[in-house]
C-alpha cells in the first residue's frame, strides 16, 4: 500500500503538476516562493522514487507469501535500483557544476584581460567591484557568478541606457549573484541530465529560470524604481532580438511577462498571501512522502495501544 | 597593483605593439610610469602564456611574446561563448544575463557588422 500511494505521488509530482505550475501565471506574484515550491516538487518527486524502490519489493514478497531467499533477491534488487538513482543524480551534479566552473573560470580570465571599464566616464559613481566593461557595440549585460563574481556590460549597452538604467541592470546582476541563483538553477539543470531522456520536461528548468528573473527584478525595482528598469529591459532586448526567430518566441513571451509586472501601478506586486501558501505547500510536500511511510507504522501502533 | 590589472596591462602592451615583445620590452614599455619588477612582468606573461591568451616563440636566444588572437577577435569569441547557449539547448547554469539569448547566426552577423564599422569602436 505504501508503496503504491507513494508511486502515484510521485507519478502526479513529475508527470502531471509541473505542466499545471509552468502554466500558472500567480507564480510572477510569488516568484521567490514558486522558485522553493519548484524544488520542493523536484526533490519529493526523487524521494517518492526511492520510496517505491525500498518498499515496493519487501511488500510484493510478502503479499505473495514467498520464502526467504526470493525476499531477499527483492531486496538486493531494491537497494541497487535505489542506488543507481543516487548515484546518476549525484554524477549529474557533478558534472554540471564542474563544466560550469571551467566555462565561468576561462570566461573570467578573458573578461578581466579585454576589460575597459577606466575608460567609461559614463559609469555609475559607485561602481561595483566586479565590474567588467566589454567593447563592442551589440548592447548586453550579463553575470558571471561565483566565488569571485562579475557583472559584464557591453560598451554598446552604456551607449543605450542612462546612468539610472545602467545602475537597475547592474542591481538586477547583483541579485543573481549575491542570492546564488546559479546554484539553483545548476541543480535543476543536472536534475534535468540525469533524468533518462524520454522522460525529461524542460517545463521546471524554465520556469524556474523565468522566476529567478523576476527575483532579480524585484530586487532592483526596490533599489533603483520600476521605470528604469523597465526602460533598460525594453532597450537592451529590442536591440537584441529585433526580429526574434522562432525559437527565441518563448524568450519574448518572458519578457512580456517581465514587463507586466513592472508595468502595474500597485507598489505591492509582489503579494505576501501568495508567497505564505506556496511556502507552505513547499515545506508541506517535502513532508508527504515521510507521512506516507510512517502512517501504517502508526496505524499498527493505534491499533495496538491499550495493550 | 592587483595581478589581474598587471595581467591586462601586459595584454594591452602586446596588442598594441603589433608585433611579438621580448620581457625585455614589455617591461619597459610598463615601467615608463612606474616601478616595477622585471622578474614580475616575466611571471605574468609566463603565467599568460600557459593560460593561452599569448604564444611564445623563441627567437635569437630570448622568447618574445604576441597575443593568441587579437583584441577584436578575442572579443567576439568572448561574446560568441557569452551569448549562445548549450549545444543541447538547455539553458546552462554558467552565466545568467539580463534578457534572453541571442539567435547565434544574428550574434555572428552583429559582430560582423560591428568589424566592418570602425566608427563605432569608441
Amino acid at each position: 500500500m505504501t508503496a503504491l500511494l507513494l508511486g502515484a505521488l510521485g507519478l502526479t509530482l513529475s508527470l502531471v503538476v509541473p505542466g499545471i505550475l509552468a502554466g500558472a501565471r500567480w507564480p510572477d506574484r510569488a516568484p521567490a516562493a514558486a522558485v522553493a515550491l519548484w524544488q520542493s516538487i523536484t526533490l519529493t518527486g526523487v524521494l517518492c522514487a526511492l520510496g517505491v524502490v525500498l518498499a515496493g519489493p519487501q511488500e510484493l514478497v510478502s503479499e505473495l507469501g514467498s520464502d526467504r531467499p526470493v525476499g531477499a533477491v527483492a531486496l538486493i534488487f531494491a537497494l541497487v535500483i535505489a542506488a543507481v538513482i543516487i548515484v546518476r543524480l549525484l554524477v549529474s551534479l557533478v558534472r554540471v557544476s564542474i563544466r560550469s566552473r571551467a566555462r565561468r573560470s576561462r570566461h573570467r580570465l578573458l573578461v578581466d584581460l579585454l576589460d575597459t571599464a577606466e575608460r567609461h566616464g559614463e559609469l555609475p559613481a559607485e561602481v561595483p567591484a566586479g565590474l567588467r566593461v566589454l567593447d563592442g557595440p551589440l548592447p548586453f549585460a550579463y553575470c558571471l557568478p561565483g566565488r569571485s563574481p562579475r557583472v559584464v556590460l557591453s560598451g554598446g549597452a552604456l551607449r543605450v541606457l542612462d546612468a539610472g538604467q545602467v545602475a537597475a541592470v547592474i542591481a538586477h546582476e547583483q541579485t543573481h549573484l549575491r542570492h546564488r541563483h546559479d546554484v539553483v538553477m545548476e541543480s535543476f539543470t543536472a536534475f534535468y541530465r540525469a533524468v533518462p531522456r524520454p522522460l525529461r520536461s524542460r517545463a521546471p528548468l524554465d520556469a524556474v529560470h523565468l522566476l529567478l528573473e523576476m527575483v532579480a527584478d524585484d530586487a532592483a525595482r526596490r533599489r533603483c524604481g520600476a521605470e528604469p528598469l523597465r526602460t533598460a529591459l525594453t532597450l537592451l532586448s529590442d536591440a537584441v532580438s529585433p526580429d526574434a526567430p522562432v525559437e527565441l518566441g518563448s524568450a519574448a513571451a518572458e519578457r512580456r511577462r517581465r514587463l507586466d509586472r513592472l508595468n502595474l501601478s500597485d507598489p505591492r506586486q509582489v503579494s505576501l498571501g501568495l508567497t505564505m501558501v506556496a511556502a507552505t505547500g513547499a515545506v508541506g510536500l517535502l513532508v508527504l512522502p515521510t507521512v506516507i511511510l510512517v502512517l501504517p507504522w502508526l496505524d499498527r501502533a493505534l491499533s495496538a495501544w491499550p495493550l | 597593483m592587483a595581478l589581474g590589472d598587471l595581467e591586462r596591462e601586459v595584454m594591452t602592451q602586446l596588442w598594441n605593439a603589433g608585433e611579438p615583445l621580448t620581457v625585455r620590452q614589455v617591461h619597459e614599455r610598463l615601467s615608463r610610469d612606474r616601478e616595477l619588477a622585471y622578474t614580475t612582468v616575466m611571471t605574468v606573461l609566463d603565467r599568460l602564456a600557459k593560460k593561452g591568451v599569448v604564444t611564445q616563440q623563441r627567437a635569437d636566444r630570448a622568447y618574445r611574446y604576441a597575443p593568441a588572437q587579437s583584441r577584436e577577435e578575442m572579443t567576439a569569441a568572448l561574446m560568441l561563448d557569452a551569448l549562445s547557449a548549450a549545444p543541447d539547448g538547455v539553458r546552462d547554469a554558467a552565466l545568467a544575463h539580463f534578457v534572453g539569448r541571442i539567435d547565434p547566426s544574428a550574434l555572428t552577423a552583429a559582430i560582423e557588422a560591428a568589424r566592418k564599422d570602425p566608427g563605432v569602436k569608441p
